[in-house]
C-alpha cells in the first residue's frame, strides 16, 4: 500500500472518530457512568477520542502525501 | 503578595522591553516587522500558536465554563481543539503553498489574489475587523475584571484596560512580529507552570480526583454528563462549535499568518501535533478548577469564582505568579489579534514600506482603541463571547478554503454570500433575526449553505475549465 491510500485511511478513521463524538457512544445524554478512575462517562471518553485524533494527527504527518516534496527544498 | 506581585512583575516586564528592542534593532522589511521573516522553527511555532490560542479565554473562561455547564466542556473546545490540528496538517500544506506563490502578506491580500477580485479581499478583511474585535476584546475585559476583583481598592476596571493596551501597543508597535512571538513563549511556558500548581491545589482539597467527581454528584449531577445543568450541550451546539474551531486556523488571521511563516513543512507537522499534546494538557487543569469551583463555589460571579480559585485559595507566591501569567496570556493573544488586523489592512494597500508601513501603525492604534472601547460594554461570558467570534470568522471558511484550492478565478458568488451570511449572523446577534431556522441553529444552517455554494462554483469553475481545456489538447 502506498502512503495516499494510509492518508486516506487516516482522514476516514479522524472523520470517523469526530461522527461517533456526537453519539450515545460518547455523549449520552444524561447520564454519567460508567465512570473511570472517578471520571464520568462523557469526560474519560472525551479525553480518549482526544488523544486519539492527536495520534492520528502524529501518524497524519508521518504519512501525508506532501511530506516529501515539501513546498521549501 | 504585592513584594512578590512587583518582583515579578519587574522581571516580566524587562524581559518584555529587551525582546521589543532586540527585535527592534533588526527589523529591516516589512516582512522581517509583519511576518518575522517567515522561518518559524517548530518550537517557536508551537508555543506562539498556542499562547495564541489559549489565552484569558482558557484560563478565566474555561474554569468558569467547567464550573457553569460541566463536563461537556470537554467536548466543546478539547476535541474540538485535536480535531483543529488534524485539519492544520489535512489543509495546511495547500494552504502554503497558496500563500507562496501569491506573495503573503496577509490573509485579506490572499483572498484578493486568489479571487483576483479587491471586492474578496474586503469581505475576508471586514470579516475579521468585525469578529476579532470582540475577541480581542475578550482578553482585555477578562484580566481586567480579574485584577478589579484582585485589587478593589487600586484600579476600577477601565483604568487596568487602558493600562493594558497601552502596554501591548508599545510592546507590539516597538518590536514587531517577532517580539511577539518570543512573548508567547514565555507565556505559553508560564501559562502551562501555573494553572497545573493552581489545579493541583484544588485536586487536593478533595484528597484525589474521585473524591473530587463525588462531591461534584453530591452538590450537582448535571454537571457530570450532557447537556449539563443549563442544558447548553445539545449535539447542534458541540458540532456548530467544532465547526467554528476547526476552522480557526484558516480563518483568523493571526492564526494563519503562523501557519504560513513556519520554516517549512516537518516545522508545520510537528507545530500541529505540539498543539494539539498543548490542548490537552492545558484544558485537563482548567477542569479541576472548574470542579473545585463547582463545589465550593457554585454561586459566585465569573470574577469572584477565578479570583478565590486562582488567588485566595493559593498561596502567595503563586498567586502572585498567576496574576502575571494571566496578564501576560491576555496581553500575547491581544496583541497578535491587534497586530494581526494591521496586517490585514497592509495586505489590501500597494505602495511601498515607506509609505504603507505608518498607515499599518497607526491602523494598529486604532484597532486596539476600538477593542478597549467595546472590551468595558462586554459581557462577562467570555467563553461564549469568544465562541461568536470564532462562529463569525468560521463562515469566511468556505470561500478561503475554496480559493486556496481553486486554480482558476472564483468570480464574485462566494463573497458575496460570505458578505451576507456574515450579516445575517450578525443580525441574529443583535436579535434582529432569529438565530434559528426550522430548528437548526442559524450559524449551522449558513455555514452548510456557504459550503453548498463555494463547492458547486469550484466544481463549476474548476471542472468546466478542465473539461474546456483536455477539449482544447484533444482538437
Amino acid at each position: 500500500m502506498n502512503k495516499s491510500l494510509y492518508w486516506i485511511i487516516c482522514r476516514i478513521a479522524a472523520l470517523m472518530l469526530v461522527v461517533i463524538t456526537f453519539t450515545p457512544l460518547v455523549m449520552p445524554a444524561g447520564t454519567h457512568g460508567p465512570a473511570l478512575w472517578g471520571m464520568p462517562y462523557t469526560l474519560w471518553t472525551g479525553i480518549i477520542v482526544s488523544i486519539l485524533l492527536v495520534l492520528l494527527t502524529f501518524i497524519g504527518t508521518r504519512i501525508h502525501p506532501g511530506r516529501k516534496n515539501s513546498e521549501e527544498q | 503578595m504585592i513584594r512578590t506581585l512587583i518582583f515579578i512583575g519587574v522581571i516580566y516586564v524587562g524581559i518584555l522591553i529587551t525582546f521589543s528592542l532586540i527585535f527592534r534593532q533588526r527589523q529591516k522589511s516589512t516582512n522581517s516587522y509583519l511576518l518575522a521573516g517567515s522561518k518559524l522553527g517548530s518550537v517557536l511555532g508551537l508555543f506562539t500558536f498556542a499562547a495564541t490560542l489559549f489565552s484569558t479565554f482558557t484560563l478565566i473562561g474555561m474554569p468558569d465554563f467547567f464550573r457553569t455547564h460541566g463536563v461537556g466542556s470537554w467536548i466543546f473546545l478539547a476535541v474540538s481543539d485535536a480535531v483543529m490540528v488534524f485539519a492544520i496538517i489535512w489543509l495546511g500544506h495547500a494552504l502554503r503553498e497558496k500563500a507562496r506563490n501569491k506573495d503573503f502578506k496577509g490573509l485579506s491580500g490572499l483572498i484578493r489574489d486568489c479571487y483576483q477580485s479587491k471586492f474578496a479581499g474586503y469581505v475576508a478583511f471586514f470579516g475579521a475587523f468585525i469578529f476579532l474585535i470582540p475577541y480581542v476584546s475578550i482578553q482585555i475585559r477578562g484580566i481586567s475584571i480579574f485584577l478589579n476583583a484582585t485589587f478593589p481598592e487600586s484600579l476600577p476596571t477601565w483604568a487596568w484596560a487602558l493600562s493594558m493596551v497601552v502596554v501591548m501597543l508599545i510592546y507590539s508597535e516597538t518590536g514587531g512580529l517577532k517580539a511577539i512571538i518570543y512573548s508567547d513563549v514565555l507565556q505559553g511556558i508560564l501559562l502551562l507552570i501555573v494553572i497545573w500548581i493552581a489545579s493541583f491545589v484544588c485536586i487536593s482539597y478533595f484528597g484525589d480526583m474521585q473524591n473530587m467527581f463525588k462531591k461534584v454528584e453530591q452538590t450537582n449531577q448535571a454537571l457530570l454528563s450532557v447537556p449539563g445543568p443549563k442544558g447548553l450541550f445539545t449535539t447542534q451546539f458541540l458540532l456548530a462549535s467544532m465547526l467554528a474551531i476547526v476552522m480557526i486556523p484558516f480563518t483568523q488571521p493571526q492564526v494563519v499568518t503562523r501557519i504560513i511563516i513556519m520554516k517549512d513543512q516537518r516545522s508545520l507537522f510537528r507545530m500541529a501535533v505540539g498543539v494539539g499534546c498543548f490542548a490537552i494538557v492545558i484544558i485537563l487543569p482548567t477542569l479541576f478548577l472548574g470542579m473545585y469551583g463547582a463545589v465550593k463555589y457554585p454561586d459566585e460571579s465569573t470574577a469572584g469564582f477565578i479570583n478565590k480559585v486562582l488567588i485566595q485559595d493559593q498561596s502567595e507566591s503563586v498567586a502572585a505568579f498567576i496574576i502575571i501569567g494571566l496578564i501576560a496570556a491576555a496581553i500575547s493573544t491581544a496583541d497578535s489579534q491587534i497586530f494581526a488586523l494591521g496586517s490585514e489592512l497592509r495586505s489590501l494597500m500597494k505602495g511601498d514600506d515607506k509609505k504603507v508601513m505608518p498607515i499599518t501603525r497607526v491602523a494598529i492604534v486604532f484597532f486596539a482603541a476600538i477593542s478597549l472601547i467595546f472590551s468595558l460594554f462586554s459581557s462577562d461570558q467570555l467563553v461564549l463571547l469568544a465562541r461568536t467570534s470564532f462562529a463569525g470568522t468560521a463562515l469566511m471558511g468556505p470561500m478561503i478554503i475554496s480559493g486556496i484550492f481553486s486554480e482558476k478565478e472564483m468570480g464574485p458568488v462566494v463573497p458575496t454570500a460570505t458578505l451576507l451570511a456574515m450579516a445575517l449572523f450578525v443580525g441574529s446577534l443583535l436579535g434582529l433575526i432569529p438565530n434559528s431556522l426550522l430548528g437548526i441553529r442559524l450559524d449551522i444552517t449558513l455555514f452548510v449553505l456557504l459550503l453548498a455554494t463555494a463547492s458547486i462554483t469550484y466544481y463549476v469553475k474548476n471542472n468546466g475549465s478542465l473539461t474546456n481545456d483536455s477539449e482544447e489538447i484533444k482538437s
